[in-house]
């Protein structure tokens, strides 16, 4: 079991769907949540700042269409040396894109591991359990 | 010279016959007896004396004459032998055929030329005219005999015919005839002589360059000779234009000629273009050019043209040709075209968006629906009529769920042309695809016949291939007859470099005379099934078409369907 995971999506359901299911499946002990990238960046720039690299999540789920600073946006400042203290955490996109150059495009960043498609399941989970190798 | 040597002899015997018959008178009246025999040997031998010189005056005028004669004679046979020979030169040195005809004997020969030239032997040569009219060409004897006759019967002064001559290969060449004629001291014809000279190869370049000048001249391209020399502040002078290249511009040939082809130029005309024929000009070298021109009544128009520069014997550029064609059309439609390419081009990207996008915010809540009813299946609701409310939510939410996920494959496959293949089993693909179905399989209990071990591997897609299976599987379980069991029978061949299988089910099948055009198109429905979503076929020929397969329907109503699918092995 996970300690704590960031889910990151503007759809207020989405993240009732994913604390719902993961909580069910024991996955991680705390879920916490942002509406956007903007907001998940503010959380990783408060750690920082604090030094606290205790809360820092072990996996993100993070969405791609979002408002103000959508997934990519969000991956690109990531990616930068500014993170480079917190960007070891684990990413997987949680999408309902079907646009194959977007599965393509996510490769391109060290920190993701997997493409997924909504909505999160308990199946989904069981399989990131033994890829993570919890 | 015989009636003199008569009369010689006479005279000699008369003188010598008197002669004796006086000087035996002679004797017998002046010599007595014994003295007669001394005089008569003196006589004789005076006689044979007399003779003797006579003779040698005779024998030694001959002598002279006879010598004078022969030198004559060697001389004249000396004139003859040289006049053969300078003739056998003349005639070889011309390559002509000499012959000579004497007309009223009908006796004619030939030099050597009629083998060399035409190839006879000398036994096949004939010694009269017959032979000659005989191997004349039949369209032309006629036209020949007739100028040949009005010659001979001096209406004309002079003969010269051109006409086909027979080979003794049976073909003909082309031939130039000239001759003269001898006449006897009345002035008839007795003699003519003649001369044939081969001109087949020129007949056959002037043949040829007929039919060149009449393409020239009738061809829809049009042609444009300029001078080879140039200078810098004009183009080359034109020299020859063919009368389509007055139908293009205008300009008569007669008011062009002379000028340089800067004529044709106008505001509009493309000043690198003509930098680049001034290149070209100065680099010897062939070109195809496009440009703006202006014909003599100002219109504009595009200009297609080569440039090939011609060199002279001495390999000197001695002209440019120029061929050329009106592309104002063509031009004016690639233009259009452009235009519509790109106009669509952006119209697709749009639609690609736009459906991406749609596809993304009808995905978003669905999946937000299905995981909701996830999370719902797990609560036990004890309420009958809620119970039956969520269900009949749940059934409506996965159907739509299905669609969904099956417009946007559609979507995928007509997206992307290209996909991956690798080699794949096909007894694993149907295992995979019967375990899918193994809750309606458990149910249905159908009769399945699986003939697929002559095709072990398949180099397909495997996410599609699974994809269609499962389509006609599902077609097969869905519209099974309620009347029999259900049967499927699934055959897997290898023929050469093709793969073909055959989905062949007892259903209720699908009337094809009604049907048949539209049996593979989107929401297409062909019974009233209330989960059938008009999907299913339209999205196993796009997979089918995407791996470069074929696919084929046979069906009868209430009897069954056949499908054939075919795949390129490799």
């Amino acid at each position: 079991m996970l300690d704590l995971i960031l889910c990151v999506d503007d759809d207020p359901i989405t993240l009732m769907l994913c604390k719902k299911v993961i909580s069910k499946a024991s996955f991680s002990n705390t879920i916490i949540t942002a509406k956007n990238g903007e907001e998940a960046l503010e959380y990783f720039d408060s750690i920082i700042n604090k030094g606290a690299t205790k809360e820092l999540p072990q996996l993100i789920f993070l969405d791609l269409n979002m408002p103000v600073m959508d997934g990519w946006e969000f991956l690109d400042n990531f990616n930068t040396d500014k993170y480079s203290e917190v960007n070891s955490t684990k990413i997987v996109v949680l999408s309902s894109t079907i646009d194959p150059e977007d599965h393509e495009k996510s490769k391109k960043y060290p920190m993701v591991i997997d493409f997924l498609s909504k909505p999160i399941t308990s199946n989904m989970l069981t399989y990131l359990e033994s890829k993570l190798q919890l | 010279m015989k009636n003199k040597t008569t009369q010689i002899t006479t005279i000699y015997i008369l003188i010598a016959s008197i002669l004796a018959v006086f000087l035996y008178k002679i004797t017998s009246l002046y010599f007595k007896q014994e003295d007669q025999l001394i005089f008569n040997l003196f006589k004789d031998f005076i006689l044979i004396l007399l003779t003797g010189f006579a003779f040698r005056y005779i024998l030694s005028k001959n002598e002279r004459r006879n010598k004078t004669i022969f030198e004559r004679l060697e001389n004249t046979n000396n004139e003859i032998k040289e006049s053969n020979q300078k003739y056998d030169i003349v005639s070889k040195a011309t390559s002509d055929t000499i012959w000579d005809w004497k007309i009223q004997e009908d006796k004619m020969i030939w030099s050597k030329g009629i083998k060399a030239v035409f190839g006879y032997e000398e036994d096949q040569v004939g010694d009269s005219s017959s032979w000659w009219f005989g191997n004349i060409h039949p369209e032309d004897s006629i036209k020949m005999s007739i100028k040949l006759y009005s010659f001979i019967e001096q209406k004309t002064e002079k003969w010269q015919d051109e006409y086909r001559f027979k080979c003794a290969d049976n073909t003909y060449k082309y031939v130039l005839d000239r001759g003269f004629l001898l006449k006897d001291e009345n002035g008839k014809a007795v003699r003519m002589i003649g001369a044939l000279q081969d001109v087949t190869k020129q007949k056959e370049e002037e043949l040829r360059l007929k039919l060149l000048e009449t393409v020239i001249l009738q061809t829809k391209e049009s042609i444009v000779i300029t001078e080879a020399t140039f200078n810098k502040k004009l183009l080359p002078k034109i020299i020859y234009t063919n009368p389509a290249f007055t139908q293009m511009t205008g300009y008569q040939a007669n008011e062009i000629i002379n000028n340089s082809l800067d004529i044709l130029k106008g505001p509009n005309t493309e000043l690198n273009v003509i930098k680049k024929i001034i290149q070209i000009i100065q680099n010897k070298e062939e070109g195809l050019l496009e440009i703006r021109c202006y014909k003599k009544d100002k219109t504009e128009f595009w200009l297609r043209f080569t440039m090939i520069p011609i060199y002279n014997s001495e390999n000197e550029l001695s002209h440019w040709v120029s061929i050329q064609r009106d592309v104002t059309e063509e031009k004016n439609q690639e233009k259009e075209k452009e235009q519509l390419i790109k106009e669509l081009t952006q119209n697709n990207k749009d639609l690609k968006q736009f459906s991406y996008i749609t596809s993304h915010n009808l995905r978003a809540p669905m999946s937000n629906l299905t995981g909701l009813l996830n999370l719902i299946e797990d609560i036990e609701i004890d309420d009958p009529e809620l119970n039956e409310i969520i269900n009949g939510f749940s059934k409506s939410t996965h159907l739509l769920n299905e669609t969904i996920e099956d417009l946007t494959k559609v979507m995928i496959i007509k997206d992307n042309t290209s996909i991956e293949k690798e080699d794949i089993s096909l007894k694993e693909v149907f295992e995979n695809v019967f375990s899918q179905l193994s809750n309606q399989i458990e149910i249905i209990k159908p009769y399945l016949k699986l003939d697929i071990e002559n095709v072990s591997v398949l180099n397909s897609n495997k996410a599609y291939m699974e994809s269609i299976l499962l389509n006609l599987l599902t077609n097969s379980l869905k519209y099974r007859s309620t009347d029999r069991t259900l049967k499927i029978t699934i055959i897997a061949n290898q023929n050469g470099n093709t793969v073909e299988l055959i989905f062949k089910d007892n259903g209720i099948g699908i009337d094809l005379k009604r049907n048949k055009d539209k049996i593979f198109g989107l929401y297409q429905r062909f019974h009233d099934y209330p989960d059938s979503k008009g999907l299913g076929l339209y999205l196993v020929k796009s997979q089918v078409e995407a791996m470069k397969g074929t696919i084929n329907i046979e069906s009868q109503v209430n009897k069954g369907t056949t499908f054939t699918l075919t795949f390129k092995s490799k």
